[in-house]
């Protein structure tokens, strides 16, 4: 007569779901508390990867080495020339200047990143760093190409429009064509960024025809970056060697204690609410208390009343999982994750606005569910325990 | 099903200043097929006593044989196995969940057995239809008249197929109409060779042919049968 243990599970399951809909008002109420939670702790959570994937990618096409020239402790004009200094150095693959400085836009009140690339017209190389190219126009012979960031061209106004001009120091005009966009998942970082070949970037910033900001330089063997940053620090005087692992290093340590301070903040709400579940669940209304009862007159054993509590928990910790994770993913989608990126970009950013774009992660999924559906299982499942022992003599 | 009590004793509160002395010495034996009818007026110990008969709780001294084996010894574990078994409850007021619809109410012993729904729509309905209420089935229990509620609480005591039918007060907040129906039921039961156990204080049950026996009790004692 008595079916399998798959089949009591489910019969048990079916029950506890007729029961959820029985109570539906009151379970809501627990479900909605329960998933905003989950929204928050999930959008923070999303937010943080989101903001790391963003950086990671963006940090591989950072250069193994970075030379900057410094002046009174401020960053100055380098002169093209050291590179003959440092091509003595074993293990240095490549060296590329470049100029990296910010334009000034008085029309909008906006700043952006202008990058000079020696090897701009080097598609592939650049294509690393995310970005639609535009179909190939003829080029005008006075406009320099550059590629855009998504706030630029918006701050710009170009709409479907590819040229457009900028301002040199001797406030004579420079025009510029538009041969591609950067990717919205890169707009962390390029969202105010224009890059242009070498030689643009000297002529809009004014510098002389041998200045340069950076020397990038590319090591063959990783292992041995802090060695030759070393031996360029010994052979050039004065100047700033910085490393990808220090620039990485830093987005990390910067995302990662905002997001720890974030969380730690969000663990009040998180015990709060388990408290709640803990005290909702010891406290079983009179209606309740009599069900039980007359289940276990019934012939339903301790176990099967303990069963039917942990579906019911399953139920709503499921729904509101649900419910909280699919928030926290459309808040970041739609709404670029407005109510956490200020704690986590900092209050005083003044770039123009990112878009975020959700980055799925196992882990994250895993970890989201174990600090919320399995403390609540524990937190109602145990209580649970207390109210499957009322004796079934009370129905008599 | 052979019922068999020796010398029962039930304590509530035992040592405590409220401590309740419900039953005092119960000696008693039920045949197989018997209908028995226990009543005395409330708080007579009537309910204690259904309750030991039915598995739900034990005696506080003295021993209760049932089917050949003692209750007062078997952990809770096993009298819930003995109650899903063997006994059908007819509660007091009937008991009926009462957001769940008639058939729901009927089928929930079935449930923990792991019998499949499709399985347990049928049985529910058999019953249902046998009692005469299967059109009521998808009604919520708290939306149907009393007769049948009692017919309900009747089909879910039979869902398991049980041996011994325990009722208490069964006729109590009916009209003699219904009660009569419900002893008409009863009589069915009986030439199923199912034991009954009544308790009531009316005495529309107590004189019923389907009555074989009846017991009285007061304050714990079992007094008089006839």
């Amino acid at each position: 007569m008595a079916g399998s243990y798959l089949d009591r599970q489910l019969n048990i399951a079916d029950y506890a779901l007729s029961g959820f809909i029985r109570r539906l008002g009151r379970n809501s109420v627990v479900v909605f508390i329960f998933a905003l939670v989950i929204f928050m702790v999930a959008s923070f959570s999303l937010t943080t990867t989101s903001l790391k994937h963003s950086a990671s990618r963006l940090l591989t096409t950072v250069p193994d080495i970075t030379v900057q020239q410094m002046s009174a402790g401020r960053q100055a004009a380098l002169s093209v020339t050291v590179i003959e200094k440092l091509d003595g150095i074993f293990g240095i693959r490549s060296m590329e200047p470049r100029v990296w400085g910010y334009y000034f836009d008085e029309n909008n009140g906006a700043n952006y990143t202008v990058i000079g690339h020696a090897n701009f017209s080097d598609k592939a190389r650049i294509a690393g760093l995310g970005i639609d190219f535009l179909p190939a126009l003829k080029l005008d012979a006075d406009a320099d190409p550059a590629v855009l960031g998504r706030g630029v061209r918006e701050n710009l106004e170009l709409g479907e429009r590819r040229t457009f001009s900028l301002f040199r120091p001797d406030l004579s005009v420079q025009s510029f064509i538009t041969v591609g966009t950067f990717s919205a998942e890169t707009s962390m970082v390029t969202d105010d960024l224009i890059i242009m070949d070498l030689d643009s970037a000297r002529e809009l910033f004014g510098l002389g025809p041998d200045d340069i900001t950076d020397l990038l330089v590319d090591v063959a063997n990783p292992l041995e970056i802090d060695t030759i940053a070393d031996k360029i620090g010994e052979r050039l005087a004065g100047v700033r060697v910085v490393t990808s692992e220090r620039i990485k290093k830093t987005y990390r340590v910067a995302f990662g204690w905002r997001s720890g301070f974030g969380l730690a903040c969000l663990f009040g709400a998180v015990a709060a609410f388990f408290i709640f579940a803990w005290d909702k669940a010891s406290g079983l209304t009179p209606a309740q208390q009599q069900e039980v009862a007359i289940l276990k007159a019934l012939g339903w054993h301790t176990e099967d009343v303990i069963t039917l509590r942990f579906w019911e928990s399953l139920i709503i910790s499921a729904l509101a999982f649900c419910f909280g994770y699919l928030g926290a993913w459309m808040h970041l989608l739609f709404f670029d994750g407005i109510l956490f990126r200020p704690l986590l970009l900092g209050w005083s950013v003044l770039k123009p606005p990112l878009s975020l774009v959700p980055v799925f992660s196992f882990a994250d999924l895993l970890l989201i569910f174990s600090l919320s559906v399995l403390p609540y299982l524990a937190a109602t499942v145990i209580p649970a325990w207390q109210s499957a022992t009322i004796r079934p003599d009370s129905v008599i | 099903m052979k019922i068999e009590l020796h010398t029962v004793e039930k304590y509530y509160n035992r040592g405590a200043h409220n401590q309740v002395h419900a039953l005092r010495g119960i000696d008693l034996l039920i045949d197989a097929s018997e209908t028995v009818c226990i009543h005395g007026p409330s708080g007579s110990g009537k309910s204690t006593l259904l309750a030991i008969l039915g598995g739900i709780i034990g005696p506080t001294c003295g021993s209760a044989v049932i089917g050949g084996k003692k209750m007062a010894r078997l952990p809770d574990r096993f009298l819930t196995l003995y109650r899903r078994q063997h006994i059908g409850f007819i509660f007091q007021r009937f008991r009926l969940i009462p957001e769940l619809s008639v058939l729901e109410n009927v089928t929930l012993p079935l449930l923990p057995l792991g019998i499949r729904p499709a399985d347990r729509k049928k049985r529910g309905r058999e019953l249902l239809q046998r009692l005469e209420i299967d059109h009521r089935r998808d009604f919520p229990a708290d939306e149907i008249s009393g007769g049948e509620l009692q017919r309900a609480a009747v089909a879910r005591a039979l869902i398991n197929d049980p041996s011994v039918i325990i009722a208490d007060e069964p006729t109590a907040h009916l009209d003699t109409r219904l009660s009569e129906d419900f002893l008409t039921i009863m009589t069915g039961l009986k030439r199923l060779g199912k034991t009954i156990i009544i308790a009531s204080h009316d005495p529309l049950v107590s004189a019923s042919p389907v009555v074989d026996r009846c017991l009285y009790l007061r304050d714990g004692l079992l007094c008089a049968a006839s």
